[in-house]
């Protein structure tokens, strides 16, 4: 039998903690323009030692700096077709961010976001193929083209709900396609536009130097596209939308505590839109071609498998999910078909078992382990009974363990003492001269904890009616009523109370 | 219909006949409410008594007056006046403070500053949510701060500063620990590290748009409210002071040793303008400017500072180690409404206890004010105990002391009021409760609605009146009984001393006279000494070391501790009335046992249920016979009563010569048969065993005695609040009732009171 075992509780700290010496002077350097600390250091003192420590209360941008910095570091050693691998994972990432910018910050939720990209690639390669614009100027007049898309497109999104939104921009990707397709001057190359300029010098083009190259501008790119998420989401834009985030349902009301809800939404959604219109000039730049199949419904659904693996509203999520959906997609080429499955299986299996996208697994494991102690600690301690040692380290007053022992066998002893005479004797008299087993089991009822302790409310003043409540033990927030019996003598009223509490006592 | 609420209080509390009593009314759901005077007959709706019973009286007063919302600034805090912005408007400078916070974390706290919450200007050194110490600034554009590393410990001193720099807008961040063996909550046995020093540059400069400077609160206003006062400071503050420019490690630490700054701005000497008979609301600033801080809701003084060594344990001997001034966010002392109607009591309006009753809607408040005559009318005074009804004021036990239910051994019984009391939160607290960071509340005063002193209000925790609407009772059957009687007041004896008592041929005191100053006590001394006649018919008299507050007569202050019934405990060193410089606590430990004045103390106290009075053999000594008139030798007196059925219950009174009953005092009469849920008092026990309960220890009992005093004075006190809320039974005609004509008939006589030359040795045969 385990159930009269103690497990022994306690763990070493993994985590590496600074040791600060409170002496010793700290200069706080920030983020240039703005507020910002670059590391989120905090110090409190250890509760096992009273000790001081200092720790990284906010570890992601070690994670992202160990995660980027791992892939700059490692891709230029890796064969010819991985470092494209990793050149398509970044220019995805890099869109999977903006989308999820204006899916989870503003909260529309748009599938035009590869029309968006396509469109911008398209009219920035015909402006470099056919008017001879010389390439850089393709990445000033991607963003335009994305901005004016962004423009048009958002207009709807404050009329329709959100699935029939989602609709329309769906329908927005398939004219784009079949326009293209169907351009006359295009047919030729089946709708794509080919032999544009690009920042990749033209003889370099698929060799190991052009492949490089483009990988480093497809992570400048996703650099960019970081940026661009930390300045809408973490700043005043994406503060005031999250300010908003309760009541998304009710924008009126947002307005009226002085939130313009529409307006920031809007701007996310054309900020956005000019950066996905970047990364589209920066496509056809990267491939030095374009072609519809930018508009195709499967290369949405691959995006929206990323998003699905990652975690929705999470920039780290976009990152993740379009890592594991490209190096499935694009670097398990050879596995032909089989991958698409692949992949369709981890979304199940990700939708399935987490709540938010691979990004979610932790705090889920987290929640998962706190339920499982829960359920535990239940089988192993009563109701209102002696707390176990893995109880114990939560609380902090350790007399507070000994009261609950204590009023635990107390309990025990008066339970014994509740009888049918007893109770006769309490009814009699409420405020008499008390037998010893009532005067102790009063006394026990009596002090009692304050939070939701009965008390008697008197209806109106001098009048003989009352009713039972229980106080909050709060100060400022009223009692609760316990039910709805009026009672017409005190006396009643105070018997009433004692059979709640012998009931409760005997429960317990 | 919008529920309509309305609340008010009188200032003062008690007046004369002729003079003026302000009434401020607070109405929120109307705007127009009906007034009239009425007198409070009696104010116990129980139907063993008379029952509620007002008069109306005519006035020339209005009968409708608008009303409108007042609003009620709670927390303590020092406001400087500073027209020429000399704290606000400096360039580079240094604010620092010693501190010890009672309540970090939760709602965000200003140490000190300028800052307007409105529009985001000004500066501030304060508490941010998380519990770290931050220093924050802003110009209406732009707002900026920073927070220190080391998380602050609750009750624990430290250091604290801030310092910025105009022209690198560089902010550095100073905490300095300067907790010892005596001064803290906690030891130095914790190895606790709660210094930081932080530097960090701003991107804006501070704006001060306000011109006071404000010690533990900041600036805000809203559209109908007016500017009031918010993100208040829970804790102790010890010698802040601003520098007009950046100070070096090396000057800080001087700081930190208690050395003030060489050339300060200003520097509040907050151990400035004690005296020995008490420290006054006014925190001085010791700097060239002059630039006094004045408390508003009495910021506590004569509290231990952050150098407390533990030898002295009162301000009078060491005020350089009682620097401690303590902030709390719900303190609360005068409303500062303004008057919504005055009344001059007409000078021949008898005296009494009237009220303006206002009305609106299905709402009815009535404000009471104890009218006295402008010259002494009758032969009988009612000493109202206006103290003990200012310590009571609006207590919250029943909803937050664990113990109370315990206490007074059964359920309490709400009403509808005690909800809207409890719920709003606004009027301040009683001397029976805590502050929001579990600190004893010291202060208590009549400038804002009291729910407890309203006719016909129960005390919760006990189901019947307590204080004033249990005092009516008394007034109810002396009136019936045909007695005329002047009302006064603890107030009026503490200022006017026996002066106010020696016009009367008796004094009658009132249920509950448990709150008394040394001039309260002096003067009742000296009226015995001079031949007056007490009746001390309360229980749990003269008991709590009090005084008024000498600028305000509308507080009182007390502190509780060491022994007795106490609701709280003051903390080691923080035992002496800043009002007075005496020590606070029993006036039994200060060698003025009640014993010595009127022979009875308490006892024991218990709300289960009231006992009567046996007569003790001494009752049949011709001295006292007489009182006994008219009742049987073996007969109980007060088989009933408003107050748990019984003359004898509540808090209870006993004779002990040890504690110094007068030697030739009769013990007339006894009560007997206390349930264990009256207990003996703490202060009974030195020893603890089991058993002191009132069916095991004999010293749970009320007394009734007699003893004369010199020049035909005579002392004659029942030890029991129930006392007087037995006269009503039976129509006012039973057996307490004769015992008090007999008193009565005897003591508004001049000359020797009967039986007074029964004074030989009793050669007896039986």
């Amino acid at each position: 039998m385990t159930d009269n075992s103690y497990y022994k509780v306690g763990r070493r700290p993994w985590e590496l903690k600074g040791q600060p010496d409170g002496l010793v002077e700290r200069k706080r350097s920030r983020v240039p323009y703005t507020k910002r600390h670059w590391l989120k250091w905090r110090d409190n003192h250890n509760a096992k030692t009273l000790q001081r420590e200092r720790v990284l209360a906010d570890k992601k941008p070690l994670w992202w700096t160990l995660g980027l910095g791992l892939l700059l570091v490692v891709t230029p050693f890796l064969p010819n077709s991985m470092i494209s691998v990793a050149s398509v994972f970044c220019i995805y990432a890099a869109i999977n961010i903006l989308w999820t910018l204006i899916v989870g910050t503003a909260g529309i939720f748009s599938l035009a976001t590869l029309a968006v990209v396509g469109m911008s690639g398209y009219i920035a390669a015909a402006a470099n193929v056919y008017l001879g614009v010389p390439w850089p100027f393709m990445l000033i007049i991607g963003p335009l083209v994305g901005f004016m898309a962004g423009a048009i497109l958002a207009a709807p999104s404050t009329r329709l709900d959100g699935l029939y939104y989602a609709l329309l921009t769906m329908g927005v990707a398939e004219i784009c396609r079949v326009f293209v397709v169907q351009l006359r001057a295009l047919t030729a190359n089946n709708g794509a536009i080919t032999q544009v300029d690009s920042f990749i010098p033209e003889d370099w083009f698929l060799q190991r130097p052009g492949l490089l190259l483009g990988f480093g501008g497809a992570f400048c790119l996703l650099l960019g596209a970081l940026l661009v998420w930390r300045l809408v989401n973490s700043e005043r834009l994406g503060l005031l939308l999250r300010a908003a985030k309760g009541s998304r349902e009710d924008e009126s009301f947002c307005e009226a505590v002085g939130i313009d809800f529409r307006r920031a939404r809007l701007q996310v959604f054309v900020i956005s839109s000019a950066a996905l219109g970047f990364v589209g000039a920066f496509y056809a730049m990267y491939y030095r071609s374009i072609s519809p199949s930018i508009f195709s419904l499967d290369q949405m659904l691959l995006l929206f498998a990323m998003m699905v693996i990652g975690g929705l509203g999470r920039a780290e999520g976009a990152v993740i999910g379009a890592a594991v959906v490209t190096i499935i997609d694009k670097g398990m080429i050879e596995l032909g078909p089989v991958r698409i499955i692949i992949v369709a299986a981890i979304m199940l299996l990700v939708t399935i078992f987490a709540r938010e996208g691979l990004t979610g697994a932790r705090e889920q494991f987290r929640d998962f382990r706190k339920r499982k102690a829960g359920e535990r600690r239940a089988r192993r301690t009563e109701k209102g009974g002696e707390a176990m040692p893995e109880e114990a380290v939560d609380v902090l007053d350790k007399q507070e363990l000994y009261y609950r022992r204590f009023n635990k066998r107390l309990r025990e002893r008066l339970k014994k003492m509740i009888t049918p005479e007893l109770i006769a004797e309490h009814k009699d008299d409420p405020l008499g001269h008390h037998s010893d087993a009532l005067s102790r089991v009063l006394n026990y009822f009596r002090r009692a904890e304050m939070a939701d302790k009965y008390v008697i409310m008197r209806l109106k003043d001098g009048e003989e009616r009352y009713r039972i409540m229980a106080v909050s033990g709060i100060r400022g927030m009223p009692p609760r009523v316990v039910d709805d019996k009026q009672y017409d003598a005190l006396n009643d009223a105070y018997h009433a109370v004692f059979l709640l509490r012998v009931n409760d006592l005997l429960e317990s | 219909m919008t529920d309509i609420r309305l609340f008010g209080y009188s200032d003062p509390l008690a007046a004369k006949t002729g003079e003026p009593v302000d009434f401020m009314i607070s109405a929120e759901g109307t705007t127009e409410a009906q007034i009239d005077i009425v007198r409070l007959v009696h104010g116990d709706y129980n139907p063993s008594g008379p029952g509620f019973i007002e008069e109306l009286v005519e006035t020339d007063l209005p009968k409708t007056l608008s009303v409108e919302r007042q609003y009620t600034q709670n927390g303590a805090f020092a406001r400087v006046k500073d027209a020429e912005h000399k704290l606000g408007h400096v360039d580079s400078f240094t604010v620092h403070a010693f501190i010890c916070p009672s309540s970090p974390g939760g709602e965000r706290q200003t140490i000190m500053g300028c800052w307007s919450v409105n529009t985001s200007q000004g500066y501030a050194l304060g508490i941010n949510p998380e519990g770290k110490l931050e220093f924050w600034i802003g110009d209406g554009d732009k707002v900026d701060q920073v927070t220190s590393d080391a998380p602050l410990v609750p009750k624990v001193w430290l250091l604290v500063a801030a310092s910025f720099n105009h022209e690198t807008h560089e902010v550095r961040l100073r905490q300095i620990s300067v907790q010892n063996s005596w001064n803290s909550g906690i030891g130095p046995v914790t190895p606790l590290d709660n210094n930081s020093h932080v530097v960090e540059s701003m991107r804006c400069s501070p704006l001060c748009v306000e011109s006071d400077f404000l010690l533990a609160g900041a600036h805000e206003s809203n559209l109908r409210r007016g500017p009031f006062v918010s993100m208040l400071y829970n804790g102790k503050m010890d010698r802040p002071g601003i520098v007009a420019r950046v100070l070096s490690a090396d000057e800080m630490a001087d700081i930190a040793q208690g050395t003030p700054p060489d050339d300060p701005l200003a520097y509040w000497d907050t151990t400035e303008g004690y005296t020995d008979t008490g420290i006054g609301d006014r925190i001085f600033d010791t700097g060239p400017n002059g630039l006094h801080a004045d408390g508003v809701n009495r910021p506590i003084r004569a509290m231990t500072g952050w150098n407390w060594m533990g030898r002295d344990d009162s301000f009078r001997l060491n005020p350089s180690q009682y620097g401690g001034i303590a902030f709390h966010d719900d303190a609360l002392i005068d409303c500062d409404w303004s008057p919504s109607i005055s009344w001059v009591p007409d000078v021949a309006l008898k005296s009494g206890v009237y009220a303006l009753r206002v009305s609106a809607g299905d709402k009815t408040d009535r404000i009471p004010v104890i009218v006295r005559p402008q010259t002494p009318q009758a032969k009988i005074a009612v000493q109202m105990s206006t103290f003990t009804y200012l310590a009571y004021a609006n207590e919250h036990l029943s909803f937050e002391a664990q113990i109370a239910q315990a206490i007074v051994a059964h359920t309490p019984v709400i009403s509808e009021d005690d909800l809207e009391y409890n719920k709003l939160q606004e009027f301040g607290l009683s001397t029976y409760d805590h502050h929001s960071d579990g600190a004893g509340v010291c202060y208590s005063s009549w400038k804002r609605p009291i729910i407890n002193i309203r006719p016909g209000y129960r005390m919760a925790g006990m189901t019947f009146p307590w204080a004033l609407p249990a005092d009516l009772s008394l007034l109810w059957w002396l009136e019936h009984a045909g007695y005329d009687y002047d009302l006064i007041t603890d107030h009026d004896v503490h200022a006017e001393g026996s002066d106010a008592l020696t016009p009367y041929k008796t004094v009658l005191n009132v249920t509950h006279p448990e709150y008394y100053s040394a001039h309260m006590l002096d003067a009742t001394e000296q009226y015995l000494m001079a031949g007056g006649r007490m009746m001390y018919i309360g229980g749990n008299g003269y008991y709590w070391v009090t005084s008024t507050v000498p600028d305000d007569p509308a507080c009182i202050e007390v502190r509780k501790l060491d022994v007795g019934s106490r609701a709280w405990q003051a903390e080691p060193g923080e035992g002496y009335l800043a009002s007075t410089g005496e020590r606070s606590g029993l006036w039994r430990s200060r060698g003025r046992a009640p014993q010595k004045l009127v022979g009875l103390g308490f006892t024991a106290e218990g709300m289960d249920r009231s006992e009567p009075f046996e007569r003790m053999p001494d009752s049949f000594h011709k001295r006292v016979a007489w009182i006994f008139d008219g009742i049987g030798d073996e007969e109980l007196i007060g088989e009933f009563g408003l107050a748990l059925g019984g003359a004898a219950g509540v808090e209870l009174d006993r004779y002990d010569l040890a504690l110094g009953t007068p030697p030739h005092t009769l013990m007339l009469a006894a009560s007997c048969g206390h349930t264990d849920n009256y207990p003996l008092v703490s202060e009974e026990i030195s020893y603890a065993f089991p058993g002191r309960g009132g069916t095991q220890d004999p010293q749970v009992r009320g007394d009734m005695i007699f003893f004369n005093t010199a020049n035909n004075g005579a002392v004659f006190a029942a030890g029991s609040i129930a006392w007087s809320q037995a006269l009503p039974c039976h129509g006012g005609e039973n057996n307490v009732a004769t015992v008090m004509r007999n008193l009565l008939n005897a003591f508004i006589k001049d000359g020797p009171l009967p039986g007074s030359s029964y004074t030989g040795m009793e050669k007896a045969w039986r």
